[in-house]
């Protein structure tokens, strides 16, 4: 299972890269292994405020459909309309062109609370 | 009678097999306080005691050569129609889950919505609803949820029980009904829209014909809707689509409906099914069952249920609504009814329907005592004409010569009274209008 | 492979006709007419007919085989009822003729109102609901109207995470939020659990009885008690009747509010995904609420009622979907009071057979007794990364059905199945045969074959994630 180093995990399976005051997030490899294959993904309108933990996308597969939470609070600032038109690209990439969205951080603190990827191997 | 199977022998060993020695046994869970004694229900009928006692229930109801509709329409359903649905194979089948064994039923649906996507002019048709009051409740569910705002404008013209049905739906959501009020001309008036429309409106629901067999402006209203950018919601005849326009091209965003009119009896009312097409965008929004076209392991086309994870049976309460067991059979009846009539057929079928509305709505409004309730306006098989002479008295007259005649619309609202609402179909003969006239012109 | 409609297609001429016997005079102003064409197909009558039998041909239904889909109910639907269904008395009668003109519907739709409760142990049912999930939804309406009438503001609803997804898809159309109530590996409930989410906002606990793994709730009148000292309503969703009947009655044993699919119980054929009927029944103090309108009798004659005051109001136009109705109320009248409890009887012995067969061999989390169904989990005898789903598909190379497979999700890989009360013991042992065969030999000596399943259908096994990943949804 492919976990890079230099990201920030969440317990449900986000991954967070941070550049400056935003955040990109996607989903895990371990995640989007899991849920096969991904056939539809819903994304938050850019703009919209979000708070951590809250739900705020939604993957879907044939059977299945799972909340993705924000990782970090802030507002939406970009989203990945490719993944929108071609949802297996999180399958492929999760962490890169397989992202989700990226968020503009209100609270930079909140960042301690995320997992290495040490701490994110131990619980998968 | 019963249908059960198991003989004393096959009782006694499947007993053995279990480990127990009798069939109480296996209730054993169930508290024996809990249980019922007998319940008080008459014994059971063989088939041939059934049928006359059936046979009897049946003649407690009057069939009468009927010129009433307001929603329920008496169409003739040719004889394919009843074979095709009343094979044992789509009649037994359950909800197509497995697709490879359900075939038939999968590629019909795919046929019914593509024959719907026809008819409204729109993009992605579900597998069927209910009815048409509950397809108009959905479509409002639906333009709530994906819109965020929390008013709809509904017109006074959609069928009362519609109108009804949508305000018992929306009961417990934040949402406000705003009732369109008629103008005088029997139509909605898009000034009347415009006056009501708002940032928070959701959408605007519009019965085309409407409840008054009027055909709206729906060009108009669409516009002054989408305008607003607030979703147009079309509540349509499919049979009028063969002459008037479709959903698609006055640039609706949801187009539902009663679909009794393709292939189902009437049946006081039920069952028949409600069906709903909708702009490409809103294919994932959509409620319902839907069928999609795929390939299986050799490439060959096949079909199965798709976009699943909309439903309740994987979203659970963040579903895009509740239904479950649609109405399947008569959403065939229609697929079979459609592709029976074809394009020229159809198209003849309203010609035929509006013809013969036309006689009789020019042969009663000459008569004395009955004019024209709204003059010019264009209709499809119902109108209004307003009479002088007792509705009572005529609906009497009328049934004693076997004809359910027009509906008295005073109780729709106080403007109408007086007022009555023809329908003529093309099961109507020439002979049969004329003797309707004859007694109208003899009250 | 079948063609489509549209590839069907010909200048011939179409299946129906007809004749206009008056002028055709009408005139269509520019801005009402339709411009775009129509766009169906041209399809001669005989073809037609071929088209949709070879269609029918292309589906396993319960009149072709075995079709033990847990939860589901597929009975035999008897042909009388669609026999005394075909009368054109009832056909043809329009909604709004005079109530005089049909006593006879309306005398059905009354006494199918009057067994519905003797088999529940209700008061009173409205017989309106189209569905199961939609009499789910008026009866939460119902409860919801009837806690604004004596003004407390209830807006919960505890549904068991074993239950059908309706539940709490009904709920939230209905305006309540869900409290989830975790089951345990039976599918039973603690009685522990459940006090702790019992709160005064609490309007209702669902329940399922037997619950959907095929266990009778052996707490069923403790948890009747508490959630009634907390003020709330026991909810019992009909699914599952078939188990019960003439052996207990929801009402007896505290429940408040229930619907009943006809669609199941009472043998109406299913058509594919409907329609259906799903009569919502409630004790006498919620019959205020219930939707309009009533029918009852009054002087001797059935009459509609429509004022009723503190009704919910409509759910749906006119009266119900009559013909499930009638054939509902045919069926009781062919089996009586004996015969109805016979089928309970006969439903449960058979599902306790087959589990008995396989109980040894597959792993069943809910114990070595059921009632009408059972769930097997054989995640546990499968070898060689053979899925539940390639079981079920396998079984069809057999020519049967599949049971229904990954319900309840509470169960891994879970297959459920309900033979109900109609099969005989002979198809029952063919089908362990089958069953066992696939699961325990082919899934070991030949997996691929049972991966590569079904071979013997129509269409070999359909591409699902193509479908949705690029919907194509009409030609």
């Amino acid at each position: 299972m492919n976990i890079p180093q230099n990201l920030k995990y969440t317990k449900t399976h986000e991954w967070i890269r941070v550049e400056d005051n935003k955040a990109i997030v996607g989903i895990t490899d371990f995640a989007q292994h899991e849920i096969t294959d991904i056939v539809h993904v819903e994304l938050p309108e850019i703009g919209r405020a979000v708070k951590k933990d809250s739900p705020v996308a939604v993957i879907e597969s044939v059977k299945s459909a799972f909340d993705i939470y924000a990782p970090v609070s802030g507002k939406v600032v970009a989203v990945n309309d490719n993944v929108l038109s071609n949802p297996e690209l999180v399958n492929q990439s999760p962490y890169e062109q397989g992202y989700l969205f990226t968020i503009e951080l209100s609270d930079k603190t909140e960042l301690n609370s995320l997992l290495d990827a040490q701490a994110y191997q131990t619980i998968i | 009678m019963d249908y059960t199977q198991q003989n004393y022998k096959a009782i006694k060993q499947m007993l053995d097999s279990i480990g127990v020695t009798s069939i109480d046994e296996l209730f054993s869970d169930i508290p024996k306080d809990l249980r019922v004694k007998e319940l008080n229900i008459s014994n059971g009928q063989t088939e041939q005691e059934l049928l006359n006692s059936f046979k009897g229930l049946a003649l407690k109801n009057k069939i009468s050569t009927t010129f009433r509709g307001a929603g329920i329409y008496d169409h003739y359903i040719p004889s394919l129609v009843w074979e095709v649905i009343g094979r044992s194979e789509f009649l037994t089948a359950y909800t197509p889950y497995q697709a490879e064994a359900s075939q038939g039923t999968l590629q019909a649906i795919f046929e019914y919505q593509s024959l719907i996507c026809a008819l409204t002019g729109l993009d992605v048709a579900n597998a069927s609803l209910y009815d048409g009051s509950t397809s108009v409740a959905e479509a409002v569910v639906l333009s709530l949820r994906i819109s965020g705002k929390n008013k709809i404008l509904i017109s006074s013209l959609l069928h009362p029980e519609y109108i009804q049905t949508v305000k018992t739906y929306l009961e417990n959501s934040k949402a406000e009904l705003v009732v369109l009020p008629q103008g005088a001309n029997g139509a909605i008036e898009r000034t009347v829209l415009e006056a009501n429309i708002d940032d928070n409106t959701a959408a605007v629901v519009i019965q085309s014909p409407n409840y008054l067999g009027i055909i709206e402006d729906m060009q108009t209203l669409s516009a002054a809707t989408k305008s607003k950018n607030v979703l147009f919601i079309a509540v349509v005849n499919p049979l009028s689509l063969g002459l008037f326009q479709a959903p698609g091209e006055y640039n609706a965003d949801i187009a539902v409906g009663e679909g009794q009119v393709l292939g189902s009896p009437m049946a006081v009312g039920g069952s028949t099914f409600g069906f709903m097409a909708v702009k490409k965008s809103l294919e994932w929004k959509i409620p319902g069952r839907i069928v999609g076209q795929t390939t299986d392991k050799d490439s060959k086309r096949g079909f199965v249920l798709t976009l699943q994870s909309r439903e309740q049976h994987i979203r659970r309460e963040k579903a895009t609504s509740n239904i479950c067991t649609n109405a399947s059979l008569n959403a065939l009846a229609g697929c079979v009814f459609l592709a029976g009539w074809g394009d020229e057929g159809f198209v003849n079928l309203a010609k035929t329907n509006i013809s013969k509305a036309r006689y009789a709505f020019n042969k009663i409004k000459s008569l004395e005592g009955f004019k024209v309730k709204f003059e010019n306006k264009t209709f499809f098989n119902e109108f209004v004409i307003e009479t002088q002479k007792n509705i009572k008295k005529i609906n009497k007259v009328l049934l004693k010569n076997n004809i359910l005649g027009p509906l008295d619309l005073s109780n729709f609202n106080e403007n109408l009274t007086n007022c009555l609402l023809f329908c003529v179909t093309e099961q109507r003969t020439k002979k049969e209008i004329d003797k309707l006239v004859e007694l109208l012109a003899k009250i | 492979m079948e063609k489509l409609l549209n590839e069907m297609s010909s200048e011939c001429k179409p299946a129906y006709s007809l004749n206009l016997d008056v002028e055709c005079d009408y005139q269509i102003p520019e801005n009402l007419k339709r411009n775009s064409n129509l766009g169906l197909p041209n399809i001669a009558e005989s073809d037609l007919l071929r088209h949709f039998i070879n269609l029918s041909r292309q589906n396993y239904a319960l009149s072709t085989t075995f079709y033990p889909l847990g939860s589901c109910t597929m009975k035999y639907n008897p042909l009388i009822n669609e026999c005394i269904a075909k009368f054109n008395e009832f056909n043809s009668v329009h909604p709004y003729q005079a109530q005089e003109s049909m006593q006879g519907i309306l005398e059905i739709i009354y006494k199918l109102e009057k067994d519905l409760c003797e088999i529940s142990g209700l008061d009173y049912f409205s017989l309106q609901p189209a569905a199961g999930a939609h009499g789910e939804f008026t009866g939460l309406l119902v409860i919801s109207k009837y806690f604004k009438s004596i003004k407390q503001k209830r807006t919960k609803i505890i549904i068991p995470d074993s239950a059908h997804g309706t539940n709490p898809a009904s709920a939230t159309l209905a305006g309540f939020d869900i409290i989830p109530f975790k089951s345990d590996l039976d599918g039973s409930l603690s009685i522990e659990k459940l006090k702790e989410i019992l709160t005064p906002e609490v309007a209702a606990v669902m329940l399922t009885v037997p619950n959907t793994l095929g266990v009778f709730e052996k707490s069923i009148i403790e948890i009747s008690k508490i959630v009634h000292d907390n003020g709330s309503l026991l909810y019992y969703d009909g699914a599952n009747l078939n188990a019960v009947m003439g052996i207990i009655r929801p009402g007896d044993i505290g429940f408040d509010v229930m619907h009943i699919n006809l669609h199941k119980t009472f043998s109406t054929p299913h058509g594919g995904g409907g329609p259906g009927a799903g009569p919502v029944g409630v004790k006498a103090f919620l019959e205020p609420f219930l939707p309009v309108p009533r029918i009852e009798l009054k002087k001797l004659k059935y009459i509609l009622n429509y004022k009723k005051s503190k009704s919910i109001g409509k759910i749906k136009s006119f009266f119900g979907n009559f013909p499930v109705l009638l054939k509902a109320y045919i069926y009781i009248k062919s089996l009586g009071s004996v015969g109805l409890k016979n089928v309970s009887e006969q439903a449960v012995l058979n599902a306790n057979y087959m589990l008995a067969k396989l109980k040894n061999i597959i792993d069943v989390p809910a114990g070595e007794k059921c009632m009408h169904e059972f769930v097997l989990s054989p995640k546990s005898v499968l070898k060689n990364s053979v899925k539940t789903l390639d079981v079920a598909k396998r079984l069809l190379d057999y020519g049967y059905y599949s049971p229904t497979v990954y319900f309840p999700a509470i169960v891994e890989e879970a297959i459920m199945i309900e033979p109900t009360e109609t099969e005989s013991k002979d198809t029952l042992d063919k089908f362990i045969e089958v069953l066992i065969k696939i699961i325990l030999e082919e899934s070991n000596k030949c997996p691929q074959k049972v991966k590569d399943a079904p071979v013997n259908t129509p269409v070999k096994r359909l591409n699902e994630v193509e479908a949705a990943r690029n919907p194509v949804l009409k030609w």
